[in-house]
């Protein structure tokens, strides 16, 4: 019972290294080189990627914070949590690339377009859910305020989206991001890297996860020791 | 009146005479507004189109940084004496002091804004007069959002290690939408622009305040609960 989520770590790991071994094979050669944007058009097979990685990553904290609230079992903190924090780490990847393609082809490095502005915000929102975590101090009832920031952050998500597309569209002279009909060979590509980053992304959260519940089990039994020594020692004195 | 109305009424009436007798919290938040309102004009220079045009954005930066510290002081006062665990003991339902706490803290906001705009008429030399009646319903929708959300927040960030420190850390990415719709509509008023571009931005302060006030209304249980 206990091997499971090693096991399962181990095998979706092992997937994603063969995708991200043959990711850049499929970015870089398979995909035709886009005819305006040229090589810069490229980081879209990581950037697009990892956009999708850190949505799952933040709906998955939705989902655990209300399973948290409603059964009130501690492993479904634990998923939320580490769910946060991956999807904290993918979202800074989406933030740290996104730039490198703008420069080139906005002409600058950040553009306070609708999709960016959202991206940003729910990088803040759960930058902030990581930071209520690291100055808690009651372990439970922190995991309780945990979970209410994570469906508060995710009920806030629909309300900056129209926000800020209302907020832009209200100011003309701003670049338009324009949905292009991709080709195929650059859909295939796009979609194999999609894959392999999400398999990348369900092998760190359940390594994570496993490592957290670990942790959570070592401190149970550490304190069991102490209790039991305790114990013994009256019965010494005695 | 039903018995939860008759609680939230009690909670907004002790917090209310509380603010009344002492002023102190009152008194900080306007100062401190207005101190936030200055400095903008030391910032930026005075007198230029540029501070007109900043106005609607200065007026709400001051409102949520003086909001956010007399946020931090709502649950300040509970904390004393250990009077929040006293109010859990009573038989009021949870809802019922958070909205309690909650209109509190939307009546002392209102208050401090009654006060701020007429010095940003004057201080920003803006035609505020004209077009009053028209900011008042998205002014209140955002104030509404702002103190739902604070409110609960406080509440968590009170039994942080940070403590006051860690609320504005969560409460202002959240905040975005209000903000956006309050200045957004603030602006939109000020220059004139007809009615229908300034619908989008009442229902979005609107639709925050509804959807905050009712999920914070049930998520209070579980951030005060032992």
């Amino acid at each position: 019972m206990k091997t499971r989520p090693y096991l399962w770590s181990f095998g979706l790991g092992l997937l994603a290294l063969v995708g991200m071994l043959i990711a850049p094979y499929m970015a870089l050669v398979y995909a035709d080189v886009e005819t305006q944007m040229l090589l810069a058009q490229k980081i879209m097979y990581f950037h697009v990627p990892s956009a999708f990685a850190a949505y799952a990553g933040f709906f998955l904290v939705f989902v655990f914070s209300i399973l948290y609230l409603w059964r009130r079992d501690k492993r479904w903190d634990i998923w939320a949590s580490c769910s946060a924090e991956l999807g904290v780490l993918f979202c800074t990847l989406v933030l740290l690339t996104g730039p490198l393609w703008a420069k080139p082809i906005w002409g600058a490095w950040w553009v306070w377009d609708t999709r960016l502005t959202l991206t940003l915000v729910l990088w803040l929102i759960y930058v902030a859910y990581l930071m209520l975590r690291s100055y808690s101090e009651d372990p439970q009832q922190s995991a309780k305020f945990r979970a209410v920031l994570g469906i508060i952050g995710f009920l806030d998500v629909p309300l900056v989206h129209y926000a800020v597309k209302l907020w832009r569209t209200h100011h003309p002279n701003v670049v338009f991001q324009e949905r292009m009909g991709l080709p195929p060979d650059m859909l295939t590509a796009l979609l194999f890297c999609g894959m392999t980053f999400l398999v990348l992304f369900a092998a760190i959260l359940i390594k994570r996860v496993s490592l957290e519940l670990a942790r959570d089990e070592l401190d149970y039994l550490q304190a069991e020791i102490q209790d039991r020594k305790t114990i013994l020692g009256q019965v010494s004195e005695e | 009146m039903p018995p939860f109305f008759r609680h939230v009424f009690a909670i907004l009436w002790k917090d209310l005479k509380t603010e009344a007798r002492t002023k102190e919290r009152l008194s900080a938040m306007c100062f401190f507004a207005f101190l936030v309102l200055l400095i903008f004009n030391f910032a930026f220079r005075p007198g230029s189109t540029v501070m007109q045009s900043a106005a609607p954005g200065i007026f709400w930066i001051s409102v949520t940084f003086a909001g956010l510290f007399g946020l931090t002081r709502s649950f300040a006062l509970e904390r004393q004496n250990d009077c929040l665990m006293g109010l859990l003991l009573t038989p009021a339902d949870r809802g019922a002091i958070y909205l309690g706490k909650t209109l509190a803290n939307l009546l002392t906001m209102i208050f401090m804004e009654t006060l701020l705009l007429p010095l940003l008429a004057v201080f920003l030399n803006i035609a505020l007069w004209a077009h009053l009646f028209r900011l008042l319903l998205p002014l209140f929708l955002g104030t509404l959002g702002f103190a739902a959300v604070g409110t609960l927040f406080a509440a968590m960030s009170m039994n942080t290690r940070l403590q006051e420190a860690l609320l504005p850390m969560l409460t202002l990415p959240v905040l975005v939408p209000a903000l956006l719709a309050g200045v957004e509509s603030f602006q939109a008023i000020l220059s004139g622009a007809p009615f229908s571009e300034v619908v989008p931005w009442i229902k979005l302060a609107g639709a925050f305040a509804v959807l905050f006030v009712t999920a914070c209304l049930l998520l209070f249980d579980y951030v005060v609960e032992e």
